[in-house]
């Protein structure tokens, strides 16, 4: 494979990559470096090496409080988008449901609809249904956003579980649930365990659905980001989002060693 | 497994007591249940809400009307944020692709260390909060020589603050390319590393120089990925609120902005109703026009072919 980018124009392909790369990352360094820096105001060039932004951060309460909001919030939302989702992901692959590819297009429709729009029409419809409990509607919210995304995992995970072996084991005797507890769950446990942490990242760092639910108690950790942005100009902010920034990279090293992350990404 | 599969193997196959669509409707109901109660339902309703009058007092009713409609099409004020929208998003997209291709292609078919480095650094933006990434660029493009961009030209010796980026309908392009460029990456990698390699092996091996290659059998052959990549994207960046809100400014007004206000500051529901709907019309032409269109092309360039 290595022989197809070879030659004059694999040098450029190299390149041309390796200068986008350099696009990709700049904004996420600068970031980190200010967050270092002991000026008063995040500009650039960082000055000196101080960690005293990520002590005041990690000090602060109500940073805190974002946080255990977003993790709970993010936690709750991946249950639920697994209790529902992973059933009828099975269900649209392995039993003839009438209309299954509407449905499925229906299941997935979260992916096509801005999820801005999402979020005010939920918003909306709460108020009308007089539910005022934040947390409870950021939770309905959320698994509206992460579902789709356990849906597909799961989906890409049971089309390449190897069917001759359900069949065996079927020939051989074992009655349907044995089968499906014995033989096909272990082959789409790391695709679901994958869609899970995917799941998570994506209620953890929701902007568009929180920013029309949540209330003055309830604040997750991205609204209080940016919340805290039109008010404070030192690099605590800087320092905010390198932790995020941190959680991010987990969440991938976490990918490429459950699945690869050329697999979870079904490249 | 298929009914004529579980027929003719009855002798193997205990059938199951209840009938098997049924236990799959089971196992759907509650998704779709949620799905139509909290997605389905509520967006109907807001649709519905674009059409109604707003009396002085905030009541919301009949008589029905396309007046909100209306003003967002035929006012210079609304219109121009119409447009506004649509060209960030076609430069966005256009960009997107052109810097897709280098990086899918590495993934695709570098050497493997290059390709493991380049999807790590691809998708590793992809799971940082879109919040981040556009502070990151509001530090980057700042108008002054404290911003990194102007802090570098101004050491290279362009004089003071050479350029003024941040606030324009520009700056919004460039975080969208940002936030966006994964999403154009993954599908188009997929698709380039699903052609059969040994077509441009034949290519080369008949004398065709790498470029013409590249140009007559891998571009024709990845579309589908770039498809499925524009798709997302310009549906995403027409739809998007933080990355204008934050480097965009009033030059860089978008939809996702204009609701914002319309609901928050101006409390008009059926006006914000509107914009919502509008910008829901975009993402679905964006995700079912351009595949027919896409699909339509296709088949045409078959019959021209004379493949039947």
């Amino acid at each position: 494979m290595a022989a197809r980018l070879s030659g004059g124009g694999g040098l450029v392909t190299y390149a041309v990559a390796a200068a986008t790369l350099v696009f990709v990352v700049a904004p996420l360094l600068v970031v980190v470096a200010l967050s270092f820096s002991e000026a008063n105001l995040a500009i650039f060039p960082p000055v000196g090496f101080t960690t005293s932004w990520y002590e005041g951060v990690i000090a602060d309460e109500e940073f805190q409080h974002a946080f255990i909001v977003s993790v709970t919030l993010a936690l709750a939302a991946t249950a639920a988008s697994f209790v529902l989702g992973v059933p009828a992901a099975y269900a649209l692959n392995r039993w003839s449901v009438p209309g299954a590819r509407a449905v499925e297009a229906m299941l997935l429709s979260p992916f096509i609809l801005p999820i801005l729009i999402t979020g005010l029409a939920l918003l909306q419809f709460m108020a009308a249904m007089r539910m005022r409990d934040a947390a409870t509607n950021l939770f309905v919210g959320h698994v509206l956003v992460t579902l789709p995304y356990l849906i597909r995992t799961v989906t890409a995970s049971l089309k390449q579980v190897d069917r001759t072996l359900e069949e065996a084991a079927l020939t051989l005797g074992a009655p349907p649930w044995k089968v499906f507890w014995r033989v096909t769950v272990p082959q789409i446990v790391p695709g679901i365990a994958a869609g899970c942490l995917f799941a998570f990242m994506v209620s953890f760092d929701d902007f568009p659905i929180s920013f029309w639910l949540a209330n003055a108690e309830t604040v997750p950790l991205p609204i209080f980001l940016h919340n805290s942005m039109t008010k404070i100009f030192d690099p605590s902010i800087a320092a905010m989002s390198s932790l995020m920034i941190l959680t991010g990279i987990l969440a991938v090293i976490g990918l490429e060693k459950l699945v690869g992350l050329r697999r979870a990404m079904s490249v | 497994m298929t009914t004529s599969a579980l027929q003719t193997t009855d002798i193997r196959v205990r059938r199951p007591v209840i009938p098997r669509p049924l236990v799959g409707l089971a196992l759907l109901l509650p998704a779709l249940a949620f799905l139509v109660v909290f997605l389905v339902l509520p967006s109907l309703i807001l649709l519905g809400y674009s059409v109604l009058t707003q009396n002085q007092s905030g009541d919301i009713g009949l008589p029905l009307t396309v007046g909100s409609y209306e003003r967002l099409i035929f006012s210079p004020a609304y219109r121009r944020v119409v447009m506004t929208t649509l060209r960030v998003a076609f430069f966005t997209s256009l960009f997107t692709s052109l810097l897709a291709y280098p990086l899918a292609m590495v993934i695709a078919y570098g050497r493997p260390l290059a390709s493991r480095i380049t999807m790590i650094l691809v998708v590793a933006p992809l799971v940082v909060s879109v919040i981040v990434r556009t502070y990151g660029w509001q530090l980057v493009l700042g108008n002054s020589n404290t911003g990194v961009l102007n802090w570098i030209l101004g050491a290279m010796g362009a004089g003071p603050t050479p350029v003024k980026v941040l606030y324009t309908e520009w700056a919004i392009v460039i975080a969208s390319v940002h936030v966006f460029l994964p999403l154009m990456v993954l599908p188009l990698s997929a698709s380039l590393s699903r052609i059969n390699p040994s077509l441009n092996e034949a290519a080369r091996m008949l004398g065709a120089p790498a470029w013409r290659a590249f140009l007559r059998i891998t571009l024709p052959l990845s579309v589908p990925g770039l498809i499925a990549g524009l798709t997302i994207v310009f549906s995403l960046t027409a739809a998007s609120y933080v990355t204008p809100q934050m480097v965009g400014g009033n030059r860089g007004l978008m939809l996702g902005v204009l609701l914002e206000q319309q609901i928050n500051t101006a409390f008009d529901w059926p006006m914000g109703a509107a914009i919502a709907s509008v910008m829901v019309a975009i993402a679905l032409f964006a995700n079912v026009g351009v595949g027919w269109l896409a699909e339509r092309r296709a088949a045409q360039r078959l019959l021209r072919s004379g493949a039947k």
